[in-house]
């Protein structure tokens, strides 16, 4: 692994499009270019600036010679995580995920508590038929705003027809996070938790609820042979059909936020766009940097768990201002840090942030 | 029955409040009350006690355990061996547990509550989530009384407290203290703060951060704040109490104008006693608030300083 | 410089809501994780960072069972030399046995120590008591809520004492000592997994602890009551000044505001 890290950076031109596309270019001291230069040359980098970075990913999409700097960064990242000199933050969320299985420290046997709020049971996954697994995520199963998520996508997959489990307690963080911020031990030993899960239950299908569990599940668990996909994948040609009807009403002016997880790094953008075109009533706006350009919240990376030195305009307020000149009143995304992140400049410039499944509960 | 020995917290010539609550449980236990004092002006509780046993010893020689050992040999031999040997539950009184070992003790810490009738002592575990009810096997036993549990009891007596003057023991060498130092008023570490009176979007605008600062002042409360304060630079980062700032464990976390996002809650939740002020009943700040005010932050900003100064 | 320092695995029990069982007889723990008592980590960390300057070596030493060799790794990834378990079932509640059995394990075994670090309390039982009846019973001098080690002589140290209210006292103990550590002192490291698994190649020695004295425990648990209820928030209620009034007495009760 190490030495191919190390012959992927000789590759390396330099020719800037990686800070070019960073989120992080300009308004932090961050320079990716320059932290693949320095890996190349082995030479020290000043440990506070790993920690910039947001896993956006488009550094790696846009790079013509993969060498992948965001890997480069957890690489650095890494180094510092062995040393042990890392923001007391993040120690924090890494000791929490180690004993309770998620970075916000909560107690693991809540984890489904969330359930709770239902009128019907959700029941284990080994108890389905289809084995198909609703991945809830640590955010949504613990945080009050996010908890909603997982409510309303359990009443739609109910109203759509769809049969689905859930792991539980049993369920643990999916690492995506952990692993970006470098603790590959610790991300190794939730993949083989939740891999042995998977594996009890013959787990067929996961539907992962966060495009960052959905990133993880996908592309860094191996080869489990499981089906992993974003919910909006299944809701999508379920609200098109008219499997789920929709009767109510929902005349606003709504603009969507290509989460990076979702669209730029797992190509998901058709989905949730179609979904939102379904909802009666709806304005569906664009904003100019959408799609693969779309401008990361800075949730990722880590980011969600400490915070960095520089001090600087948010990306996510910078975001919420773009929707404001496009005439937006609410800002539709798919991903709980994307709401999380962009929630609060939006509430003080008068815009709400939904996610796509409280958008689409209001009209059912 | 013998007595109650009540070892008085002085420090800086202030005969501290906390030992209101050994004096309620030296109440509660019966028999004679002795109050242990150090040498020095200041106001002890002399009508809530039997007997005053004043030591011709400075506070600094008084506090120091290694001392204070060899003061209590003294006071056993004059007086015999009491039933019970009380300490606040403190800085001071984290140290009582050296005269356990010492003299082969009991001790039982952080007493909060005591059943005659079964002649028990609660202790608190796990964060007070459960507490056990223990029993001395023996006398003296040496109890620390926590903060707040058991001052209503102190009562006062019919007769002034008989006053004793006793020699001091000669300092020993194997511990001795040096200086006070006090706290460095540049950068301001919040995880270490007692007290800390916490600011959030509520309170409006940077102009109003002043008042605060100054209510901060007068309860002698360190001032932080949630996450929106300081991106907007009202405060310093070093102030940011958060998942992504800093958690802290006050011993008051007075949270006035915050709503109480999760992100929040999570560096504040395990303060011993959060109290919360915010206009907005349905905040969920007070889902995990020990007491709430529903009202203007600003009004009761400016009455708790008016209170506070008078 | 030897320095020994103890190490506790304890009950995560902060986020959970715990179950006394039968008529008080214990609290059920089946279902909580266990992790290392936050007071323990500072103090690996500082005996560790001792000897980093002053030379030596860092011996960590758990009282347990066979589960808190996870916390002995935990200190030997940090920088401990060696790390040895006394290995029990029991749970021992009263300090004054833990103290007894640390004490003769120490002369039995003859360890060598210039100082002793223990944390000032552990997370579950919070008794705050094994450092002081430790130092009582070995005759040795003792200083807990120590904030600060600034300097390690031959035969003695210069240590800060958490006082209340931001308040410190500088305080020189003659070594050997007793120190009790409080959470603060500094920065422990991040010990990453892969650190945890390369400690395991260090052998953990373990003893039994009933090859040790413990003498008969001076305090008895009785049993287990859960606190009074309260449900949430108490609202404090009236006219703005009795309001405010109330809260400053919540302070003054506090010990916050006099």
């Amino acid at each position: 692994m190490l030495e191919q890290a190390a012959t992927r950076v000789l590759t390396c031109i330099q020719c800037g499009k990686c800070t070019g596309s960073c989120p992080e270019s300009g308004r932090t001291p961050f320079n990716v270019r320059m932290l693949v230069r320095k890996k190349q040359f082995q030479s020290a980098v000043d440990e506070a600036l790993p920690w910039y970075c947001t896993s956006c990913g488009a550094c790696t999409i846009r790079c013509p010679r993969d060498v992948k700097p965001s890997e480069v960064v957890i690489e650095l990242r890494a180094k510092l995580v062995e040393d042990g000199d890392i923001p007391v933050a993040l120690q924090k969320a890494l000791e929490n995920t180690f004993v309770q299985k998620n970075p916000w420290g909560r107690s693991r046997n809540k984890r489904a508590d969330w359930a709770q709020k239902l009128d019907f049971e959700v029941p284990h996954v080994s108890e389905t038929e289809s084995k198909r697994l609703l991945f809830v995520c640590c955010i949504q199963a613990y945080d009050p705003r996010c908890m909603v998520i997982p409510v309303n996508v359990a009443r739609l997959f109910k109203a759509g027809g769809l049969e689905f489990g859930i792991l539980g307690e049993q369920e643990a963080c999916c690492g995506n996070e952990i692993r970006r911020i470098g603790e590959a031990g610790l991300f190794e030993e939730l993949e083989e938790e939740n891999k042995a899960a998977f594996e009890e239950y013959g787990v067929k299908e996961i539907v992962a609820l966060s495009p960052h569990c959905m990133n993880a599940l996908k592309k860094e668990y191996g080869d489990t042979g499981i089906k992993v996909v974003h919910y909006t994948e299944l809701l999508a040609p379920l609200v098109e059909e008219g499997a789920i009807k929709l009767p109510g009403s929902f005349g606003k002016k709504v603009i969507y936020h290509d989460p990076c997880f979702l669209g730029k790094q797992n190509g998901v953008f058709d989905e949730p766009r179609s979904i939102l075109s379904a909802v009666p009533g709806l304005t569906l706006l664009e904003f100019s940097r959408a799609r693969e350009v779309s401008l990361c919240c800075e949730g990722g990376g880590g980011r969600m768990f400490f915070e960095v030195e520089a001090t600087y305009q948010r990306n996510a307020e910078v975001r919420v201002l773009d929707a404001v000149d496009k005439g937006a009143e609410i800002i539709a995304t798919a991903c709980p840090f994307c709401v999380m992140t962009l929630e609060d400049p939006a509430t003080e410039k008068g815009l709400a942030v939904k996610e796509l499944s409280e958008i689409l509960t209001e009209v059912l | 029955m013998s007595y109650t020995l009540i070892v008085a917290e002085v420090r800086r010539g202030v005969f501290e409040e906390r030992n209101l609550d050994s004096l309620g449980l030296g109440t509660l236990l019966g028999g004679e009350a002795v109050l242990l004092v150090p040498d020095g002006a200041y106001e002890a509780a002399d009508k809530l006690v039997d007997a005053v046993v004043k030591i011709k010893a400075p506070e600094e020689v008084y506090l120091n355990p290694m001392n204070m050992g060899k003061i209590l040999e003294a006071v056993f031999a004059a007086r015999g061996k009491p039933d019970h040997i009380l300490f606040t539950q403190s800085s001071s009184g984290m140290e009582a547990a050296a005269y356990a070992g010492l003299f082969g003790m009991p001790v039982i810490t952080d007493v909060s509550g005591y059943d005659s009738q079964a002649g028990v002592f609660l202790k608190s575990y796990y964060s007070d989530k459960v507490f056990g009810q223990f029993k001395a096997a023996g006398a003296p036993a040496i109890l620390t009384v926590r903060s707040g549990s058991f001052r209503e009891f102190a009562a006062e007596k019919a007769a002034a407290a008989a006053a004793e003057a006793m020699e001091g023991a000669p300092s020993v060498e194997a511990r001795t203290f040096v200086e006070y130092v006090e706290e460095e008023k540049a950068d301001i570490d919040i995880t270490k703060a007692e007290f800390l009176l916490s600011v959030g979007r509520g309170i409006g605008n940077q102009d109003e951060v002043a008042g605060y600062e100054e209510l901060a002042g007068a309860l002698k409360a360190v001032l932080s704040g949630s996450r929106p304060v300081i991106d907007k630079l009202w405060l310093p980062k070093a102030r940011q109490v958060g998942t992504s700032g800093k958690t802290v464990k006050p011993k008051v976390y007075l949270a006035m104008g915050i709503s109480g996002a999760f992100q929040h809650i999570a560096g504040m939740k395990d303060s011993d006693c959060i109290i919360a002020v915010n206009k907005d009943p349905g905040a969920p700040i007070f889902q995990y608030a020990h007491y709430g005010i529903i009202g203007d932050i600003h009004k009761v900003r400016d009455k708790l300083k008016e209170l506070a100064k008078g | 410089m030897n320095i020994l320092v103890f190490t506790k695995r304890v009950a995560a029990t902060q986020e959970e809501e715990l179950r006394i069982t039968g008529e008080g007889q214990a609290v059920d723990l089946s279902k909580v994780p266990f992790k290392v008592n936050d007071w323990d980590n500072y103090s690996v960390e500082e005996a560790v960072r001792i000897v980093d300057k002053s030379g030596g070596s860092v011996t960590a030493i758990s009282i347990g069972d066979a589960e808190s060799d996870e916390v002995l790794r935990r200190a030997i990834a940090m920088g401990a030399k060696d790390g040895f378990l006394v290995e029990t079932g029991d749970i021992l509640n009263d300090p004054f046995t833990r103290g007894e059995l640390i004490r003769s394990f120490i002369d039995k075994e003859k360890v060598p120590f210039d100082i002793i670090l223990t944390g000032v309390q552990s997370e579950d039982d919070q008794f705050g008591a094994v450092g002081g009846v430790l130092a009582g019973l070995m005759g040795l001098p003792y200083a807990s809520m120590v904030i600060g080690i600034d300097a390690v002589e031959k035969d003695h140290v210069i240590i800060r004492r958490e006082l209340e209210g931001g308040l410190q006292e500088k305080v020189k103990v003659a070594t050997p000592c007793v120190l009790s550590i409080q959470s603060g002192i500094n920065e422990p490291r991040y010990v990453s997994i892969m650190g945890i698994r390369k400690a395991s190649k260090v052998e953990r020695k373990v003893f039994k602890a009933d090859g040790y004295e413990k003498g008969s425990p001076k305090i008895e648990l009785v049993k287990w009551v859960y606190p009074e209820k309260k449900g949430g928030a108490t609202m404090l209620d009236g006219e703005l000044a009795d309001v405010c009034g109330q809260l400053l007495g919540i302070l003054k009760e506090k010990g916050v505001y006099q």
